[in-house]
């Protein structure tokens, strides 16, 4: 009677060792990631609880921002800025937009880039690539007002120059909804 | 009489005039014959000097490597980055292109290179690495920490003109004075004050080749050597002689010293490395000694200026003792006229010949790679120019990530023939591994053999993509998130359509199995036939082809049903045009294999920037991913956290077709996409699915990869519910197997299951006291 009530179980066991993935680590539930609205959050935060002390250089590289909204960069990426930076200024637009790409290929995630890649976009007139840069650079700064607020403002200006004053006002709106945040 | 001989004096007379006035004109045809031949003989001449002097090879290089404190790389790779570049191991480096290795650490002197964007100057530099990271970066000198620096970039490969000659163009001002010295010394002492032939070299040559009693000895001045390499011909004749003594002097009519010294650096032929002839000075540095002329010493100066005589005759790798005594000869003169000190050639001469060993390499090392890198190229640029105009490509390419793929590939393509026992070679693959923000190109696969030039199955393999296709299918439905949801109930029973035309379309599972109601992301993630078939058919085809055309899908589609479980054809390239989109999180970027081309001058040409189109929204495509994160963790994919660890967070989607012809995986991590490819090239059954063939390379393959775990990009307008699968209602985190998932802000279910209204009063004070004290 007892041995009968265990078949079930065993056959369920069985069944799960059958199956071509059965491994020595399960596969773990999908948790998601935490975004806090209430304060400005980073773009990414770890999915993963760890017990172990995560080491610098695999903590996601992410854009914490400080009281001021500004974000704080790693070394290298923060010299390719500087270089974009002085490229720009001497009017080497194409340059400097070559600095944020190698800047892009070290820290991906990193809203500021992508929206310095947009001005730099802006600057030459390209105008709709711009607008697209700056909503690349809004997908990867949710929870960063302040960059948020930024890049609607530049779309803004953006679709003045592809002659859609609605656009505009519509993308003015919502940089100042954001500046409220 | 006398009037006749009158007569006849007269006409001999006038015959006389006649044979003067035909000697005259002769010589006047002659005249012109000569000046006009002299006259062609200039233009050529000047032809080849002036206007297009050196068909130069179109030069293409990887990525060049960024090093700085952080990045993902171990000291192994630097090395083979290093190695790649012929950087030379040393005790302690002195002189660019120089590494030392000190466990852990490394000092470098690195090459200064001219990019795109500007000169990166050789520096000093120090890494040391920690794991598989790079742990700090200073300065040589201060030992300051440095924050980037970047390599010169490994040359990959070239593009020839039909008539392969190689060169590295070199500029007289580059060229190190021991290299110059050494050449005037040996073959034209006289080089400076002649005017371009040496009648008493040509003398001296010819006493001593009547002694000889055959040719020991050429009497040719650099000049005339010139014209014979412009000219390309081996013939031993007077009138070859004559020709090139004429050409010779217009040559120093036209040019000064340098200019032609100059030139005969860069023409001059010095080898052959099989149908690739070496011409110059520049390039035999890199074919002889793999590195830089600037980095040469005076020894292997010597050897080169000796190999000028007869490159076959003094091929240093076939006949080094010829090789050897010719260099010493070449020192020995050097040493007569004083320019180098006694003391340096005792050294130099007891020195090894230096060669590197004969490496028969393929022309480009990465065929299938630079098959994509000419296709691209061809698009702006007419195929003379990209192989005579010494272009300068700088493309994506990432030597470390090209390795693994190869090997990986190798590797596990062998031990799936083993394990099916299957003839060894039965299976071919292609793959493309691209970044997920940039889009760019970083790996690419035409094959298992690395090294065939031949078919680019990555490019033009065109096979069926079967539930590859099946996200866009997904992503439809969830950008209607009042109609569905992950959460979503889907119909899996079994399904009997009748198209319009009549024809009778039954799906079925892979498994055979119906399953009843599933929730949508589940169905995706198992990738059930008969529940997507049924959801497609509700969302209707042509909004399907839509939703793969914002994917960037640009082939004909047959608005079929069949389509939505995959009866299309795909190279394992555009397949990846189309996930890459989903990998950027809604953003459509071109892939590309090119970065900027500069001209030979280092004028830049061209740049290929990166661009983006946000194409899907981000929540729906955030939840589609989701569903493929699901895949991974439980579905089809879950094969992969076997060799992968469970903290990393990966997307991805198997892909399989009837009768298992072909075995697909394509999937994303936080920052590389991949999609591999298995199959037959006569469309045979290869017997594996998409989880037991290219899932295992796929899984090798970013095992080694050694990304940072990073969590999926936050994404606006998405919240988490508690939801019980088979249901598809609201659970809370006491339900069993209950599951978070994602929703349009709004979209979430609002009923809830039965195990909450059972546990319901209990949990949710329980929580909220729990955060009190958290």
């Amino acid at each position: 009677m007892r041995v009968a009530a265990l078949i079930p179980v065993l056959l369920l066991i069985l069944s799960f060792c059958l199956l071509p993935a059965c491994s020595s680590h399960p596969p773990q539930a999908y948790p998601p990631p935490v975004v806090d609205k209430s304060r400005p959050a980073p773009v990414t935060q770890p999915s993963h609880a760890s017990d172990k002390p995560v080491p610098s250089y695999v903590q996601p590289r992410q854009q914490v921002p400080n009281a001021t909204g500004e974000v704080s960069h790693p070394p290298a990426v923060l010299a390719l800025l500087d270089q974009a930076e002085q490229q720009a200024n001497a009017g080497e637009l194409e340059s400097a937009a070559a600095s944020l790409e190698r800047a892009i290929r070290i820290d991906p995630r990193n809203a500021v880039l992508w929206y310095h890649l947009a001005t730099v976009r802006l600057s030459q007139g390209e105008s709709a690539q711009a607008e697209q840069l700056a909503v690349k650079s809004n997908s990867l700064a949710v929870g960063n007002a302040a960059q948020q607020a930024r890049n609607w403002r530049l779309i803004a200006q953006a679709r003045r120059e592809q002659n859609n004053p609605g656009g505009a006002a519509a993308a003015e709106n919502r940089a100042r909804e954001l500046d409220l945040r | 009489m006398a009037k006749r001989r009158k007569r006849g004096r007269k006409k001999s007379r006038r015959k006389a005039v006649r044979r003067r006035s035909v000697w005259g004109r002769l010589f006047l045809f002659l005249a012109i014959v000569l000046a006009g031949y002299i006259t062609w003989l200039d233009y050529q001449v000047r032809h080849q000097f002036t206007g297009k002097r050196w068909s130069l090879p179109a030069r293409v290089y990887a990525r060049p490597m960024e090093l700085y404190a952080g990045l993902e790389l171990s000291a192994e790779q630097f090395l083979s980055e290093l190695k790649a570049l012929h950087y030379r191991p040393v005790a302690k480096a002195v002189s660019s292109g120089q590494f030392s290795r000190d466990g852990n650490s490394f000092q470098l002197l690195s090459r200064s290179f001219d990019f795109w964007d500007g000169r990166e100057a050789g520096r000093n530099i120090r890494i040391a690495f920690s794991g598989k990271h790079v742990a700090k970066l200073s300065d040589g000198n201060s030992r300051q920490p440095v924050s980037l620096a970047r390599l010169d970039p490994v040359l990959v490969g070239s593009f020839y003109p039909a008539h392969n000659e190689d060169r590295v163009l070199l500029q007289l001002d580059d060229v190190p004075v021991s290299l110059t010295d050494a050449l005037i010394s040996i073959e034209d002492r006289g080089f400076y004050s002649h005017y371009g032939v040496a009648p008493l070299a040509i003398l001296r040559a010819l006493l001593a080749n009547l002694r000889a009693g055959g040719v020991v000895q050429g009497g040719s001045t650099l000049t005339q050597q010139l014209v014979k390499n412009f000219f390309l011909s081996s013939e031993r004749s007077l009138v070859r002689k004559i020709n090139e003594a004429i050409m010779a002097l217009l040559i120093e009519l036209h040019y000064n010293k340098d200019e032609i010294l100059e030139a005969y650096l860069n023409e001059v032929y010095l080898g052959q490395d099989g149908n690739r002839a070496i011409h110059g000075f520049g390039l035999a540095s890199y074919f002889y000694f793999e590195r830089p002329l600037t980095e040469l010493s005076v020894d292997q100066y010597a050897l080169l200026v000796g190999v000028v005589k007869g490159p076959s005759y003094y091929n240093p790798r076939r006949h080094p003792e010829r090789a050897l005594s010719r260099r010493n000869r070449v020192l020995d003169v050097m040493a007569e006229l004083e320019l180098i000190t006694p003391e340096d050639v005792t050294r130099a001469k007891s020195r090894k010949l230096g060669v590197s060993p004969f490496k028969r390499k393929a022309i480009n090392t990465f065929p299938a790679f630079l098959d994509l890198v000419r296709r691209q190229l061809q698009r702006d640029y007419r195929d003379e120019d990209i192989t005579s105009e010494g272009l300068r490509i700088f493309t994506t390419l990432d030597p470390q990530v090209q390795w693994q793929l190869e090997q990986v590939l190798e590797s596990r393509l062998r031990a799936l023939e083993n394990g099916r026992k299957m003839k060894a070679g039965t299976l071919e693959a292609a793959a493309v591994i691209a970044s997920v923000q940039g889009g760019e190109v970083l790996a690419l696969a035409g094959g298992r053999d690395p090294k065939f030039a031949g078919f680019n199955r990555a490019l033009d393999a065109k096979r069926q993509v079967g539930s590859l296709l099946k996200p866009a299918v997904y992503l439809t439905a969830l950008e209607q998130p009042k109609r569905y949801t992950l959460a979503t109930l889907l119909d899996d029973s079994p399904l009997s359509f009748t198209a319009r035309n009549g024809d009778l379309w039954e799906p079925r599972n892979y498994d055979r199995e119906n399953h009843g109601e599933v929730p949508l992301y589940q169905a995706l993630a198992h990738s059930y036939n008969v529940s997507t078939a049924r959801l497609g058919l509700a969302l209707g085809i042509e909004s399907i082809i839509k939703t793969l055309r914002r994917l960037g899908v640009e082939q004909h589609l047959n608005p079929y049903p069949s389509l939505v479980l995959g009866a299309v054809e795909m190279s394992p390239l555009q397949v990846t045009g189309m996930y890459q989109t989903f990998a950027s999180g809604g953003f459509r970027t071109p892939l590309r294999a090119i970065n900027a081309v500069l001209a030979a001058d280092n004028m830049p040409l061209q740049r290929y920037p990166l661009s983006v189109r946000a194409a899907v929204d981000p929540a729906p495509n955030y939840l589609v991913s989701t569903a493929m994160r699901y895949a991974v963790r439980e579905g089809t994919g879950r094969g992969l956290y076997q060799v992968l660890p469970a903290s990393q967070d990966i997307a991805g989607k198997t892909g399989t077709t009837d009768n298992l012809r072909d075995s697909w995986f394509a999937g994303f991590t936080g920052d590389r996409l991949g999609i591999v490819w298995i199959g037959r090239d006569d469309n045979q059954s290869i017997g594996l699915t998409g989880s037991s063939g290219a899932l295992r390379v796929w899984g090798d393959l970013f095992a080694g990869f050694n990304s940072p775990d990073q969590a999926p990009v936050a994404v606006e307008n998405i919240e988490y519910q508690w939801i019980e699968p088979k249901t598809g209602l609201l659970a809370d985190a006491g339900c069993p197997d209950a599951v978070q998932l994602p929703f349009i802000v709004g979209s979430a279910p609002v009923e809830s299951a039965s195990c909450v209204k059972k546990n319901g009063v209990l949990t949710a004070p329980v929580d909220w006291f729990k955060e009190l004290f958290e």
